[in-house]
């Protein structure tokens, strides 16, 4: 009984050493977002960008160093492990339910998340919501959900998001300065909230 | 007169053995009048050498056209999917950056109203 002892405590012990780290260890910043396949059918317009690594990575060795746009794109990219992008686009209102996005929502209250932005507009109807996911006053996960009543749109972007650097895009893509402070980020529950008339 | 032909057809059917060297004979003969089949030219022989150079290098030829076709569309096929995965990057960025535009001008207009209201306009 003695001689099989050594060996199991061995194997467990290599079990637990080698063994993926648990989900709870560190925060996914990943959200699993529905196909929304009867929405895709019912809207006038979809757009479905799924960039893994590997994507990203080609993708970054076809963008033009020398041109400004390109350089731009490049270092957002550089330390980013994914982009995942999913809108809808309707010709009438209320053509989706909130249930479907709720779906993704209900992700965004899982520890790690903290809720930068969030604003509705009565004159429009548009909701955005901006998320963001720190880990060692690093942002490693972005999500941004935009309700419109004819269009929704859900951006979750996983990887070492540099904000400074998404600023540059400023005049490239229109991206706007937030001025967010990464040190000064807001707790889970204490979200800043932004209304608009 | 039955009897007499029955008799004839039996002698004249009687096995007989066969002369001496009959065998050695007949082997002979027919060894002889089998045709002579020409020899298979083989494909290295010394007067085959320019077809086997042909065929050789006929198959080097294809192989390397084939290796090169190949590659050419494995390339152009890469190309294609990064230049997709490009687009896609640019697309993504620019829907990203079109929201976040969204809640900027949002928080704009809060903040200006806000003032507004400081200063009692």
């Amino acid at each position: 009984m003695r001689k099989c002892t050594l060996p199991i405590f061995l194997a467990l012990m290599f079990l637990a050493l080698t063994a993926p780290a648990p989900a709870w260890a560190a925060p996914n910043p990943k959200l699993l977002i529905p196909e929304f396949s009867g929405l895709a059918q019912k809207a006038t317009e979809s757009v479905s960008i799924t960039l893994d690594p590997a994507l990203l990575a080609m993708a970054g060795r076809f963008l033009d160093g020398n041109d400004p746009q390109d350089a731009a794109t490049k270092e957002v990219i550089k330390g980013l492990r994914g982009i995942y992008v999913r809108s809808y686009t309707f010709d009438k209102d209320a053509a989706y339910q909130q249930a479907d996005i709720e779906a993704v929502r209900s992700q965004l209250s899982a520890p790690g998340w903290n809720r930068l932005v969030e604003t509705h507009s009565r004159k429009t109807g548009a909701n955005v919501d901006i998320y963001i996911m720190i880990d060692n006053n690093q942002a490693i996960g972005l999500a941004l959900i935009a309700s419109e009543p004819r269009q929704f749109t859900i951006v979750n972007i996983i990887g070492a998001i540099d904000l400074d650097k998404l600023h540059k895009l400023e005049g490239q893509f229109g991206v706007p300065k937030l001025d967010i402070d990464l040190s000064k980020a807001p707790a889970q529950g204490a979200q800043k909230q932004r209304r608009d008339q | 007169m039955t009897q007499e032909i029955e008799s004839r057809v039996s002698a004249a059917l009687r096995p007989v053995a066969p002369r001496e060297g009959f065998s050695q004979k007949l082997l002979a003969r027919v060894m002889a009048e089998q045709p002579v089949r020409p020899k298979p030219r083989r494909l290295f022989s010394e007067g085959a050498k320019p077809l086997a150079w042909w065929l050789t290098a006929s198959l080097a030829a294809c192989l390397v056209l084939a290796v090169g076709v190949q590659q050419h569309l494995q390339q152009q096929r890469l190309r294609q999917s990064g230049l997709e995965a490009r687009r896609e990057v640019v697309e993504a960025l620019r829907m990203t950056s079109q929201k976040l535009n969204l809640a900027y001008e949002a928080v704009k207009n809060q903040s200006t109203s806000l003032a507004d209201e400081k200063s009692g306009v």
